[in-house]
Formats: C-alpha cells, sequence, structure tokens
C-alpha cells in the first residue's frame, strides 16, 4: 500500500489517500496509477483542462517528501513544465507522474496557469 | 475544482469539412467575453457514460474574427469525446473553460519558420500563420501538411490563398495513402521532414511548430532536436 499526503497552497486541509498501486487505473484522466489518476479516482480535485495528455500545465504539484517514489520525468513533461507558474526543483505534472510505491507528499499549488490574452 | 469560468456557447452552425472531420461554431452569451492567443484550446466538460468527461479542443478560428469560436475535430471510434460531440446539433449548447495552453504564437517568427500539421493537427496551426501573416513576416513561413487521404487536407482554400497573398509563405501538401487521383507528393510526414530539413542542408536556425496527434509529433521533435535544432526552437503540441 502506499500513502498519499495531499496538501493545498490554498490553506484547505490536508488529504490524506491510502491505496494499492496494483488497482490502477482510478479513472479515466491521466497516466494509469499517476498522481492526477490517484486524485481524481479518490475525489480529490485537480484541474486538468487538457485532459491529462501532457498539453498544459494545470495539473502542476510539487513534491515535498518521496520524489524518488515516482517515474521519472520525460522530455515532453519537461518542455511542458518550463511553461509552468511557481516552476520548482521538484515540480511535476500530476497527469505524467505515475507513483511506483512508498510514501508521498504533494503540494497543489493555488494557482494553475491560464494563458488569457 | 476549477477556478476558471465556465462558458456556455450555442452550437451555430456545424461544417462537415472531410469524412468524419466536422468544425463547430460556437457563439459564447454576449455577456462572456472571451480572448484568446493563436493556437490555445479550449476545454469541454463533456456528459459520459458514467462521469463527465474532460476534452480539449484547438480553437481553429482567429482572435480576430468577429463570427463564433470554431473547434475541429475528426470522429474517433472508440473516443467518448468525439462520439458525444458528433450527436450534437445546432442550437446544442456545450460547456468548456478556457482558453487555455502555451503552444501558441503571437507574433511573426524571427526565422524562418516551418509549421509541421498532421491532420486534424492543422487546426491549431491556422490561426497561427494568420497571425504571422497579418504581422508583415521578414522570414521564410512554409507549412508542411500531411494526411492519408487527399480529401482529409482540410482549409485548402485558406492556405493556397495565402500563399497568393503573401510571397513569403508557401505550403507542401503531403499524403500517405492517396487515390489514383491525387499528383501531388506521397509519402511520410517523418521522411519528408526528414529530406528536406534535416539532410538536405546544414541550416539549423529554422524554428519549428509542430502539431498532430499521438507519437510522429515526438518522433518528429526528436529527429529536429537531435539534427541539431534549438531545443527552443522545436515547438509542438501532442494530442
Amino acid at each position: 500500500m502506499v500513502t498519499l499526503h495531499v496538501l493545498f497552497e490554498t490553506g484547505d486541509p490536508e488529504r490524506v489517500i491510502e491505496f494499492d498501486p496494483a488497482d490502477a487505473p482510478f479513472q479515466d484522466d491521466g497516466e494509469p496509477g499517476s498522481i492526477l489518476d490517484v486524485l481524481l479516482g479518490h475525489h480529490v480535485p485537480l484541474e486538468h483542462a487538457c485532459g491529462g495528455h501532457c498539453a498544459c500545465t494545470t495539473c502542476h504539484v510539487i513534491i515535498k517528501v518521496g520524489e524518488n517514489n515516482i517515474t521519472e520525468s520525460e522530455e515532453s513533461e519537461e518542455d511542458m513544465l518550463d511553461k509552468a507558474p511557481g516552476l520548482t526543483p521538484t515540480s511535476r505534472l500530476g497527469c505524467q507522474s505515475v507513483i511506483e510505491g512508498g510514501d508521498i507528499t504533494v503540494l497543489i499549488p493555488k494557482y494553475t496557469i491560464n494563458q488569457q490574452v | 475544482m476549477s477556478h476558471s469560468e465556465i462558458y456556455e456557447a450555442v452550437i451555430e452552425h456545424i461544417v462537415e469539412r472531410a469524412p468524419d472531420t466536422r468544425s463547430f461554431f460556437l457563439r459564447p452569451p454576449a455577456d462572456q467575453h472571451l480572448t484568446f492567443k493563436p493556437g490555445q484550446f479550449l476545454s469541454f466538460q463533456l456528459p459520459g457514460d458514467a462521469k463527465t468527461l474532460t476534452r480539449a479542443y484547438t480553437i481553429a478560428s482567429n482572435p480576430e474574427d468577429a463570427g463564433p469560436l470554431e473547434i475541429c475535430l475528426n470522429l474517433v471510434p472508440n473516443g467518448p469525446g468525439s462520439r458525444y460531440l458528433f450527436t450534437r446539433r445546432v442550437g446544442d449548447l456545450l460547456s468548456f473553460t478556457g482558453p487555455w495552453g502555451a503552444f501558441v504564437l503571437e507574433q511573426a517568427p524571427q526565422a524562418e519558420s516551418i509549421f509541421i500539421a498532421d491532420g486534424t493537427g492543422i487546426a491549431a496551426l491556422r490561426p497561427m500563420i494568420q497571425r504571422a501573416l497579418h504581422c508583415s513576416p521578414q522570414f521564410p513561413l512554409h507549412l508542411v501538411y500531411g494526411t492519408g487521404r487527399e480529401e482529409g487536407l482540410l482549409y485548402r482554400e485558406d492556405i493556397e490563398k495565402w500563399g497568393k497573398e503573401c510571397p513569403v509563405f508557401t505550403w507542401t501538401y503531403l499524403v500517405s495513402d492517396p487515390t489514383e487521383n491525387w499528383s501531388g507528393l506521397r509519402g511520410s510526414l517523418l521522411e519528408q521532414v526528414k529530406r528536406r530539413y534535416v539532410q538536405q542542408d546544414e541550416n539549423r536556425t529554422r524554428h519549428f511548430y509542430i502539431c498532430g496527434i499521438g507519437k510522429l509529433v515526438l518522433q518528429l521533435r526528436d529527429l529536429l532536436r537531435k539534427a541539431g535544432y534549438e531545443r527552443r526552437a522545436v515547438k509542438y503540441e501532442k494530442w
């Protein structure tokens, strides 16, 4: 079992999700077993304007604990993250980062990018 | 938890652009003004069998157009989003948020630029090219547009009009599986790009804007970056 702690920059109360990665996918959006998949499948909302296809940065999350328990990012995710507001060294896209095991803590930033003119 | 304004637009008209390919023209309410950049997309909330689906569709019209917003998509046999949209009729309402996305072009590029469209990927590139053409481009602009069958080449009237009106703009159509009536180029987009922009010369100053569906987009990205083009000069959007 994996324990995923979810912190919210908005100040909303922390959520704790326990799940078995072998049960993924938990719903249809994002990579199976990704942070987005786990959150949506456990009724924790996370914006994902492109539907979880690595075509926007609205599911940007910051890994606080357990970075090594998540699959490494690929070039497409890095290209997209370049455009994320508030980028940090442990920033990931929720739709692409698949949880492999162990304990993880993620922070959901307050703002997502909406490139309005 | 969406922090975005939800638009509810009426389908003003529908155009059959090719077999199983339709444009939907959407008119948001007058009090909901939506501004966007060429290349951006809208995120639709569509009813699915068990839950609401989130589906993104690029805006194929121009920000300067006074008319309705156009989205252009093809019917994906096992795709619940496109299957739902293809049952919609004029007068129906669609809900979406946006605009979203950072694959945009706001001014004429400051280098020779190649736009590579695979199938309905032309929808994103159409407003980008038009914006570039309206900004007095100083460098050549070329569109390489590939499809399976020639009837899948969309917006040909627009593309050929741009070429007549603007000498810096040229285009190449490429059909991988043409009928016997097709007299243009045949073959794969990947091979054409490799031949023309990797093998034919040593110029690595070009900029690329690639849009399409599936792995081909990433193959094109990798081909060009590995050939020596700057990482940030190869921009792409993969659906």
